[in-house]
C-alpha cells in the first residue's frame, strides 16, 4: 500500500465519519465540530486530487468563514440540546430518512456503475465552440485564466449574486421596528 | 287434460288471492273456501292420474322471450308426477280438513288459509313442471309460503327467527341449485327434462358431477339435509298443521323428487356422496330425536332422519324406492303430526311430552292412530312403512354395507325413540292438570287421523296400487324383490323395532318429569342433546368471519365502485384528493421530506434507469 | 490495500452526498438542516473535482470555485433569515414553524 493510499482512507473515514456525527449528535455546538473536521478532511482529500488552490480555499472559506457563521448563529440563538428533544423524534421519520438517502444512494450507485445512464430528455448538440476546454493544471494561474477568459459572465453574475445577498443579510438583520424584541 | 292440470294449478291461487282481496276479515269464509279450493283440487287431481288416455302427458308452451332464448311453461305427467299428485292432494285435503279443527279458534284464519293455498299452488307446480327453471321459480314459491306460514304467530320472537332463519337458510340451497340450473344451460343447452333426458351422457367428466351436485344443493336446502338441516327443527314455531303439510309430508319431499326427476343427470361419484351423506344424516337426527323434550321437535328429527333414508336409497340407484319410502312417509308422518296436533290442542297447546302422560285413557281414537304411526315408522312387520324400510335395507345390504350400517343403527334408534314418544306420552300416569282434562277432539280432528291410519297400514301393499302410481315403483321393487339375503333382512328389521320396543318400554314406562336417560347415561345424553353444535358454529361463523368481512366488502364499495366508478370522475378527482390531502399537513418537515424524496424521484426518472 | 481508482472518490462523494441527505431528512433543528446541506454540497465538489482531475479538464474545479461562492452566499442569507424567524418564533425547530398546519 503506497502512502497516497494510506492518506486517502484517513481522510476519507475522517470526512464521512465526521458527517455521520454531525448528523446524529445531539448538541448543535458539537455537531459544528463534526463538521468542521469533515471539512478539513474534504480539503485534505482535494490536495490529494491536486486541486491544491481549492484545497486552501475549501479550508479559508467553509470550515473558516462559513462554520464560524453557523457557530456564531448558534451561540446567538443560544441553542442547547433539549432545544431539540429527541434526536429522531418519531420512528416513522427515522424510517423513511433511511429509506430515501439509501434509495439516493444506490441510484447513485446504479449511475455510476452504469457509466452515467442514459438520459431521457432530448439534448441538443452543443455549438463547436462550447466544447473548447482548458487543460487541468495545478496551477493558480491557470485558474485565473479560465475564470477572466471562459467563465466572464459567471464570475460578473457571481458579483452581483453576493452583493445582493450582502444587502439581503443586512437588511434582514436590521431592527423592523423599534419596539421589536431582539 | 291440459285445461285441467292447468285449473288444478290455478285454483289455489285463485282462492288465495280471493282472501286476500276480500276475505280479510271473514276467517270462517275464507277457511270453508280453502277447504273447498283442497277437495277440487283432489277430485281433479284423481282425474288427472287415472286418464287413460297417455302414460305420459307433455304440454309446454313459451311464457316470454328474451332476445333468443325463450323461457317455457310446461307439464310433464309420468309416473312419478302421479304418485307424487296424488300424495300432495289427498294429504293436503285432510289437513285442510284438520285445520277447520285446529285453528277453529285462531284469530288469523284468513292468513293461514290463504297461506295454504299459495302452498298448495307452488307445490302443485312443483310436482307438474317439465323444466327446471319453472321447478325454481315454484321452489322458491314453496320456501316463500313456508317463510309466511310459519311466522303465523308472529308476535313471538321464536317464530319471526324461525322463519326467517328457514328462508335464508333455503336460499343458501337455492344459491347453489341456480348455478346448477345454469351450468345445465351451458352444459347441455336446455332446461327441459324430456330433452335433458336424451342428451344425458353417462361419462363422469368434472362438468356432470358438479352439475349434479349443485343441483343437490336444492335438495339439500329444502329437504335440511347436512350441512343445512339447521332449519327444520326450528321451524316447529309454526301451527302444527302447517308443520304436518309442509315439513312433513311434501315440502322436505320436494326435494327428494327433484332428484328423482333429475336422476338421469347424475354420475357414480355424486350419487355415492349423496348416499353416504344420507345415511349419516339418518344416524346422526336419531341421536337428536332420543334426547328433545319437544313432541313436534322429535316428530321433526325423525323426518330429518327419514329424509336421509330417501337419500340414500336414491343414492344407491333405485329412486323408485325413494319414491316409495316418501309416499309412505308422507302417510304416516303426517298421521303423527295431527295426532300430535290434535293432543297439543287438546292439552292447551302444551308441548313438551314430560308433561303427557296417560293419555291413551283420555284420547283413545288419537293415541290407536298415533301407534299405528309409530308401528309404520319403527318398520312393524306387514305396515306400510316396513315393506318401504324393508326394501331400501335390503338393496344397501347387497350393495353398499356401509350405508346399510348407517342406515341400520338410524333403524333401531328410530324405533327407541318412536316408542319412547309412545309410552311417555300416551301411557302412564298423567303429569298435568291440562292433561287430566284432555278429551278427545272433534270429527274434523280424528277423521282424518283414521283415513291416514288405515293408509299408513296398507299403504306399503303396492300392488294394490292402480297402475297409473304403481308403475314407477314396481320397477325398483321388482328387482329388490329378487334380491338374495331377504329372509335375513326381515329377521334384522324385526329385531330392530323388537329391540327398540323393549327396551323404550324398560326405560320410559314409568318416568316423572325428567327423562331417566339423563340420570343414567348423562354424558351420553349432553353429547346428544348439544345437536353437534351445529347451530353455534354458524352463529360464531357468522357474527365473527362474515360480518367483518362484508364491512370490509361494503367499504371497499364505498371507495372504489360507488366512488370512483359511479360517481365517475368526480370520484376518481375525491379520492386522489382525499390521498393528497395527505401530504398538506402544516409542518414544515413534510414538505422537506416531499421535496427530497422527489428530486429523487426525478434523479431515478431522468437518468433512464428504469428503461435499462 | 488497492490503488485507489476514481471510483473509490466517487463512492466517497456518493456517500457524502447519502449522509448529508438523510441529516437533512431526518433532523429537525434547521441550523443542522442546512449543516446537512452543506455536506452535501461538499460531497458534490469531491466528485467534480474528480471528474475535473481525470478527464483533464479544469473547467470541473472551476465550478466547484463557483459553488463554493454560491454556497457561502446562500449560508450567510439563510441564517439570516432563520434569525428573523427565530425572532418571531422563539424557536429554531421545524416542527414550530406549522402555521399552515389545519
Amino acid at each position: 500500500m503506497t502512502s497516497v493510499d494510506f492518506l486517502f482512507w484517513i481522510f476519507a473515514i475522517l470526512s464521512v465519519g465526521g458527517g455521520v456525527c454531525m448528523v446524529f449528535s445531539k448538541h448543535p455546538v458539537s455537531a459544528a465540530m463534526f463538521m468542521i473536521v469533515s471539512l478539513v478532511g474534504v480539503a485534505a482529500l482535494f490536495v490529494l486530487l491536486e486541486a491544491f488552490f481549492l484545497a486552501v480555499l475549501q479550508v479559508l472559506v467553509y470550515a473558516g468563514a462559513v462554520m464560524v457563521l453557523f457557530l456564531f448563529i448558534i451561540m446567538l440563538l443560544d441553542v442547547g440540546p433539549n432545544a431539540s428533544k429527541q434526536k429522531i423524534t418519531h420512528l416513522k421519520t427515522g424510517m423513511i430518512g433511511i429509506t430515501g438517502s439509501l434509495l439516493l444512494i444506490s441510484t447513485l450507485i446504479f449511475i455510476v456503475e452504469n457509466g452515467g445512464g442514459t438520459s431521457n430528455f432530448v439534448h441538443s448538440e452543443l455549438p463547436m465552440q462550447a466544447t473548447n476546454s482548458l487543460e487541468f493544471s495545478t496551477n493558480i494561474s491557470a485558474f485565473g485564466y479560465g475564470l477572466m477568459t471562459k467563465y466572464m459572465l459567471p464570475i460578473q453574475i457571481s458579483g452581483f449574486m453576493l452583493l445582493a445577498s450582502m444587502i439581503g443579510v443586512i437588511i434582514l438583520s436590521k431592527r423592523s421596528s423599534p419596539h421589536d424584541d431582539a | 287434460m291440459v285445461s285441467v292440470a292447468l285449473c288444478m294449478l290455478f285454483l289455489p291461487l285463485l282462492s288465495a288471492l280471493v282472501t286476500l282481496l276480500f276475505l280479510r276479515k271473514n276467517g270462517s269464509f275464507a277457511s270453508l273456501l280453502s277447504v273447498c279450493t283442497s277437495g277440487a283440487i283432489l277430485i281433479m287431481a284423481l282425474s288427472l292420474i287415472f286418464d287413460r288416455n297417455a302414460d305420459t302427458l307433455a304440454w309446454d308452451t313459451t311464457w316470454f322471450q328474451l332476445g333468443g332464448w325463450e323461457l317455457r311453461f310446461g307439464f310433464l305427467i309420468d309416473a312419478p308426477c302421479r304418485l307424487l299428485l296424488f300424495v300432495v292432494a289427498f294429504v293436503g285435503f285432510l289437513i285442510h280438513v284438520f285445520s277447520l279443527g285446529y285453528m277453529g279458534d285462531d284469530s288469523a284464519r284468513p292468513r293461514y288459509f290463504g297461506g295454504l293455498s299459495i302452498f298448495m299452488f307452488s307445490m302443485l307446480g312443483i310436482t307438474l313442471a317439465d323444466n327446471l327453471i319453472m321447478i325454481f321459480v315454484f321452489w322458491e314459491l314453496v320456501g316463500f309460503s313456508s317463510y309466511l306460514l310459519i311466522a303465523h304467530y308472529f308476535k313471538t320472537d321464536e317464530s319471526a327467527n324461525a322463519s326467517r332463519k328457514a328462508f335464508i337458510v333455503n336460499r343458501i340451497g337455492d344459491f347453489g341449485f341456480l348455478i346448477g340450473i345454469i351450468l345445465t344451460y351451458w352444459v347441455y343447452g336446455t332446461v327441459n327434462l324430456n330433452e335433458l333426458a336424451d342428451l344425458a351422457d353417462f361419462s363422469p367428466s368434472l362438468a356432470t358431477t358438479t352439475l349434479c351436485l349443485l343441483l343437490a344443493c336444492g335438495f339439500i336446502g329444502k329437504s335440511a339435509q347436512f350441512p343445512l338441516h339447521v332449519w327444520l327443527p326450528d321451524a316447529m314455531a309454526g301451527p302444527t298443521p302447517v308443520s304436518a303439510l309442509i315439513h312433513a309430508a311434501t315440502m322436505v319431499a320436494a326435494g327428494v323428487y327433484l332428484l328423482i326427476r333429475i336422476d338421469f343427470l347424475f354420475t357414480e361419484d355424486a350419487l355415492g356422496l349423496i348416499a353416504f351423506m344420507g345415511a349419516l344424516m339418518g344416524l346422526y337426527a336419531g341421536f337428536c330425536a332420543l334426547v328433545q323434550r319437544d313432541i313436534k321437535k322429535i316428530l321433526a328429527y325423525s323426518t330429518l332422519s327419514q329424509l336421509g333414508y330417501m337419500a340414500a336409497a336414491f343414492g344407491m340407484g333405485a329412486p323408485g324406492l325413494a319414491l316409495f319410502h316418501l309416499t309412505t312417509h308422507a302417510f304416516f308422518k303426517a298421521l303423527m303430526f295431527l295426532g300430535s296436533g290434535s293432543v297439543i290442542y287438546a292439552c292447551h297447546h302444551e308441548q313438551d311430552i314430560f308433561k303427557y302422560g296417560g293419555l291413551r285413557k283420555r284420547m283413545p281414537l288419537t293415541a290407536i292412530t298415533f301407534l299405528i304411526g309409530v308401528f309404520a315408522i319403527s318398520g312393524v312387520n306387514f305396515f306400510s312403512g316396513y315393506f318401504s324400510k324393508d326394501a331400501i335395507l335390503l338393496w344397501a345390504y347387497n350393495f353398499n354395507l356401509p350405508v346399510f350400517i348407517l342406515l341400520y343403527a338410524g333403524a333401531i334408534l328410530t324405533s327407541i325413540y318412536m316408542f319412547r314418544l309412545y309410552f311417555v306420552s300416551f301411557e302412564g300416569e298423567s303429569r298435568s292438570e291440562y292433561a287430566q282434562g284432555a278429551k278427545e277432539n272433534s270429527i274434523l280432528m280424528t277423521g282424518p287421523l283414521i283415513l291416514l291410519g288405515i293408509l299408513s297400514i296398507f299403504g306399503g301393499y303396492f300392488s294394490i296400487y292402480p297402475i297409473e302410481l304403481g308403475s314407477f315403483l314396481r320397477a325398483d321393487l321388482s328387482i329388490s324383490d329378487a334380491l338374495p339375503n331377504h329372509m335375513w333382512m326381515v329377521v334384522l328389521g324385526t329385531i330392530a323395532w323388537v329391540v327398540g320396543l323393549l327396551f323404550s318400554r324398560l326405560t320410559y314406562s314409568r318416568v316423572s318429569n325428567s327423562d331417566p336417560l339423563s340420570k343414567g347415561l348423562p354424558a351420553f345424553f349432553e353429547i346428544c342433546q348439544s345437536r353437534l353444535f351445529f347451530d353455534e358454529i354458524y352463529h360464531f361463523f357468522i357474527s365473527k368471519i362474515y360480518d367483518p368481512f362484508c364491512r370490509f366488502l361494503e367499504v371497499m364499495e364505498l371507495l372504489f365502485i360507488s366512488g370512483l366508478m359511479v360517481r365517475g370522475s368526480a370520484g376518481l378527482a375525491a379520492l386522489l384528493s382525499m390521498l393528497s390531502k395527505l401530504c398538506y399537513s402544516g409542518r414544515m418537515h413534510t414538505y422537506v421530506f416531499w421535496f427530497l424524496l422527489g428530486t429523487v424521484g426525478f434523479l431515478i426518472y431522468s437518468s433512464g434507469l428504469i428503461n435499462q | 490495500m488497492l490503488t485507489i481508482t476514481p471510483y473509490h472518490f466517487l463512492i466517497l462523494s456518493i456517500l457524502l452526498v447519502g449522509v448529508g441527505f438523510l441529516g437533512l431528512l431526518i433532523r429537525r433543528n434547521i441550523l443542522l438542516m442546512l449543516m446537512s446541506l452543506e455536506l452535501m454540497l461538499n460531497g458534490i465538489n469531491i466528485a467534480l473535482i474528480t471528474f475535473s482531475r481525470v478527464g483533464n479538464n479544469l473547467d470541473g474545479s472551476i465550478f466547484v470555485f463557483f459553488i463554493m461562492t454560491v454556497a457561502a452566499a446562500e449560508v450567510a442569507v439563510g441564517l439570516a433569515l432563520l434569525v428573523a424567524l427565530f425572532k418571531k418564533r422563539k424557536s429554531v425547530l421545524s416542527d414550530d414553524m406549522a402555521l399552515l398546519k389545519n
